[in-house]
């Protein structure tokens, strides 16, 4: 082994020297006028006068050389909008992980110091191990946007640094306290009292936050300028900060990243499951997978609620920019985020369905499900309704004959809301269902209880239909507005539903705990499809948010002259969204192959001959992966 | 059946992408270039004029974003056929070409009754077309349900016929004669929007 590695050594050496040797040799042979030149004194070619000719103009040109301040500096093969565009993505995907998961982790932190359970704690600690590499490659990729922006769009960088420079300083210091709290977070998990740790991880959620509400301002900035001159002059930093979409955009962020990293991290649990050798093993993270998505869906309810707020304010700050997103050339990626959004509707009422089968007695639930499932499958397919199909059977009456694109939108919108609306009240009686598995109430209004849950349900899914189909019998605005009733009814229903449901199952009858880990293992697939499609559209809506300006670096005021000004093609965009993704996804896996190597034997030098049972097991090697 | 776990899942995870990629490729694929600049010369003949004008509504102006030529019912925005014709008894005391310029500068000060203010300031960004383009855009307004009576050299504001700049073209000024503020005041003070006066 070593002798070859030497032998090649040597051969490259040799190869080496060949070239230098040759080469030498023939510049040597180059012509040099015979011994007519006195010693001492080197000839003088008509070749060399020539070369010290192109010296002394090209020293002259250099010197001369005008200094130009460039605009865009072009990137290599994709180019610059490709490159900045993979940079952004993978910098926000790590960000939104690196602030969703202290968030959930110090939640669960506290129910387990209420609880005194220990399992929590556990549970919390290995969230937390996820992070200190995802913090450092958060750093990386954000550190190769900057770059990325200096380098490839000069000018227009230096013109948003004009206008938050003084919001640079307080995000580097916030950084410096990130990396702290992170730190003495996860090191100092078990060492400090338990008061002590959980105020270092509301320290970490704090400052992460405020992270998070500095980085928005820049780029909801540039969708919603203020603060500014006509021309782009500074007027305030402050309300250039707290432009229009600035919050909407930061309250819509903080719930999607906790439902993006809830369902990461139920990807890593599924991931350790499926390696998993024993049966502890195998119940742990079955549970914590089942922790993590139930963060996820959590999160993921309110979601499209977040998401129609902030349609609004865009509409609100400028109506040819809402619809440019919701009539115009962006109004067929929301048919593809529906898409999204029904994969994750249906895959999460999957994993609950399969997930009955840990419960003794939950076996009767289990052919409800079915049919929720076949209700998600078609308010799913409403939803992914592209407007046309609709638009042919009752709209073109209702809309008096308008075909017109944003009129288009706003007419289904009726229909898409009622879809969405029931997508979520079905998803939460699959919850409810399963939270229900294998136990009896008690109480003695048990029945009353029952009725009266059953009577809101349908109570608010009337109101929700109704609404929707009436929506059509009416004009556009009353019908906008209609969204409200159905959202408020939604939210109250599931809210009264679940105050019921604790007093009802209150000292409950239990047939058996869950038995964690007695579930398919094909559950543990949809947990990492489910995080698959989260960060798909993570990656979808980031380009919403950027694309949407479409020809302007900062809408209305800076303008896009680069070669990338145009708004390419949802076919591309998608292709770019899928590589990024992949690349995350190549990235995580590191992440949580080094997690999991904490609980690996130690490496232990391998014994001669002879000794073969000191060898690590085989399984072991494999298990790394 | 010994596939590892690791590819199973690397699969799934290709799968799932490539799966989201077509969807993405199944949407109509447009790319939207950004907005050509027509060329302008000031001694185009009123049919050219509305030729250019309505090229510019079509792609710069934007206007198609919102209106329609020719529809009726439901609309959110106003049908902006027959607007040459009603243009001039519109607002008592403005001309045709007087209106449609105020509509353009000063969408709010008059709003088309049953609709909500919404038009943005034509002559400003994010559209901001320049005043020889409006001028183009007038002379096709004119051509629906009217005849083109406004030239390259009408003066339908202060600085009709010369600003370039788009941002810094005055958004005032349109309405009642012609007052000529300077360019640079007009600029600088977003002009609030007024009732119509009558
Ligand atoms: C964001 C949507 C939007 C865009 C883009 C837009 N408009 Fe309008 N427009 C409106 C609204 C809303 C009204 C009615 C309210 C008002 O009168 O200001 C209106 C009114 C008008 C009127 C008055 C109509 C009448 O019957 O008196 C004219 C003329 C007009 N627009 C022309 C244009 C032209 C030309 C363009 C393109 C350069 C354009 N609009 C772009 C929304 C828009
Ligand atoms: C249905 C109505 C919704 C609308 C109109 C909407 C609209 C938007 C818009 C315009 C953005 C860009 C803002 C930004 O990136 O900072 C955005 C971001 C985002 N949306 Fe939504 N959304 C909706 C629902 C949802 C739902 C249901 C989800 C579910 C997961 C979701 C997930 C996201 C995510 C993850 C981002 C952040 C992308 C990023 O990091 O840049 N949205 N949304």
């Amino acid at each position: 082994m070593i002798k070859k590695g030497l032998a090649a050594a040597l051969l490259a050496l040799l190869g080496l020297a060949a070239i230098v040797g040759t080469s030498k040799f023939l510049m040597d042979r180059e012509y040099k006028s015979p011994a007519l030149t006195p010693p001492g004194q080197t000839a003088e070619t008509p070749r060399d006068r020539g070369l010290a000719d192109q010296r002394a103009e090209q020293e002259k040109a250099d010197k001369e050389k005008p200094y130009q301040e460039a605009e865009y500096r072009p990137f290599p093969k994709v180019g610059s909008r490709v490159a900045v565009w993979v940079a952004a993505q993978l910098h926000l995907l790590f960000a939104a992980f690196v602030l969703a998961v202290p968030l959930f982790a110090l939640i669960i932190e506290f129910i387990g110091y209420r609880t005194k359970d220990p399992r929590y704690d556990r549970l919390a600690h290995e969230f937390t191990k996820l992070l200190s590499v995802s913090f450092s490659l958060t750093a990386t990729f954000g550190a190769m946007l900057t770059f990325g922006l200096i380098i490839l769009y000069p000018k227009f960088t230096n013109y948003l640094v004009s206008v938050f420079s003084p919001t640079f300083l307080p995000y580097v210091g916030l950084f410096f306290f990130e990396a702290f709290f992170l730190y003495t977070y996860y090191y100092g998990w078990g060492k400090f009292s338990p008061r002590v740790h959980l105020l270092l991880g509301l320290g970490l959620n704090v400052v992460g936050t405020a992270i998070m509400l500095i980085a928005n301002a820049w780029l909801t900035f540039m969708t919603s300028p203020s603060g500014i001159s006509e021309t782009g002059a500074l007027i305030s930093t402050w309300d250039a900060v707290r432009n229009f979409t600035w919050m909407p955009i930061n309250i819509h962020r903080i719930i999607a990243n906790v439902a993006f990293g809830g369902s990461v991290a139920a990807a890593y649990a599924a991931f350790k499951f499926l390696g998993a050798k024993t049966d502890e093993e195998r119940a742990h993270y079955d549970w914590m997978g089942y922790i993590g998505n139930f963060v996820a869906i959590c999160a993921f309810l309110p979601l499209p609620f977040a998401g129609y707020w902030l349609a609004k304010e865009i509409y609100a700050y400028s109506q040819t920019l809402g619809l440019t997103m919701m009539g115009g050339a962006f109004s067929w990626l929301f048919i593809i985020q529906a898409v999204l959004i029904g994969n994750l509707f249906l895959g999460a009422n999957y994993y609950l369905w399969l997930g009955m089968g840990r419960i003794q007695g939950a076996q009767h639930f289990q052919k409800y499900i079915k049919y929720l499932l076949i209700l998600v499958a078609l308010c799913f397919m409403v939803w992914a309704t592209p407007r046309s199909i609709i638009s042919t059977v009752s709209e073109i009456r209702a809309m008096g004959g308008s075909s017109h694109p944003a009129l288009g939108f706003l007419g289904v919108m009726s229909a898409k809301n009622t879809a969405v609306n029931i997508l979520i009240l079905t998803t939460y009686v699959s919850f409810l269902l399963y939270r229900r598995g294998g136990k009896t109430p008690t109480v003695k209004w048990a029945k009353t209880g029952n009725l009266a849950q059953l009577g809101i349900f349908l109570a608010a899914a009337s109101i929700v239909l109704f609404l929707g189909v009436y929506g059509y019998f009416v004009e556009a605005s009353v019908r906008i507005a209609f969204s409200i009733p159905q959202v408020l009814s939604v939210l109250f229903a599931m809210v009264s539903v679940t105050v019921i449901d604790v007093f009802l199952y209150k000292n409950a009858e239990q047939a058996g705990e869950p038995r964690w880990g007695q579930i398919a293992p094909i559950s543990q697939y949809v947990l990492i499809f489910i995080a698959v499609t989260f960060t798909w559209l993570m990656g979808l809506m980031g380009y919403v948010r950027s694309g949407l300006r479409q020809h302007w670096h900062v809408y209305g005021v800076i303008r896009d002259t680069s070669v990338d000004a145009f708004t390419p093609t949802l076919g591309f965009a998608t292709k770019v969204v899928s590589v990024t993704v992949l690349i995350f996804f190549l990235l995580i896996s590191f992440v949580f192959w080094l997690a999991s190597l904490g609980g690996k034997k130690d490496w232990e030098p391998r014994v001669k001959e002879g000794a073969k049972n000191n060898l690590p097991e085989p399984e072991d090697l494999g298990a790394a992966v | 059946m010994n596939v590892p776990v690791s590819l199973r899942i690397a699969a799934l995870a290709i799968a799932t992408t490539a799966f989201y990629t077509y969807v993405g490729q199944l949407v109509p694929q447009k790319e939207v270039q950004p907005p050509v600049e027509v060329v302008i010369s000031k001694d185009m003949k009123p049919e050219e004029m509305a030729k250019v004008g309505r090229e510019i509504m079509d792609g710069k102006g934007l206007c198609f974003t919102c209106h329609t030529v020719g529809k009726s019912g439901a609309l959110r925005f106003p049908d902006l056929d027959g607007i040459g014709g009603r243009a001039a008894s519109r607002v008592p005391g403005l001309s045709d070409v007087e209106y449609l310029a105020q509509s353009l500068y000063e969408p709010d000060k008059y709003i088309v009754p049953g609709f909500n203010p919404g038009m943005p300031v034509i002559s400003k960004p994010p559209i901001g077309l320049t005043d020889d383009e409006i001028l183009a855009v007038i002379a096709y307004l004119q051509t629906l349900g009217g005849t083109t009576t406004v030239t390259m050299q009408t003066k339908i504001n202060g600085s009709a016929g010369g600003a370039e700049a788009p941002a810094a073209a005055p958004a005032a000024a349109a309405s009642e004669g012609t007052a000529a503020e300077p360019a640079a005041d007009a600029a600088g003070s977003a002009t609030p929007a007024q009732e119509p006066g009558q």
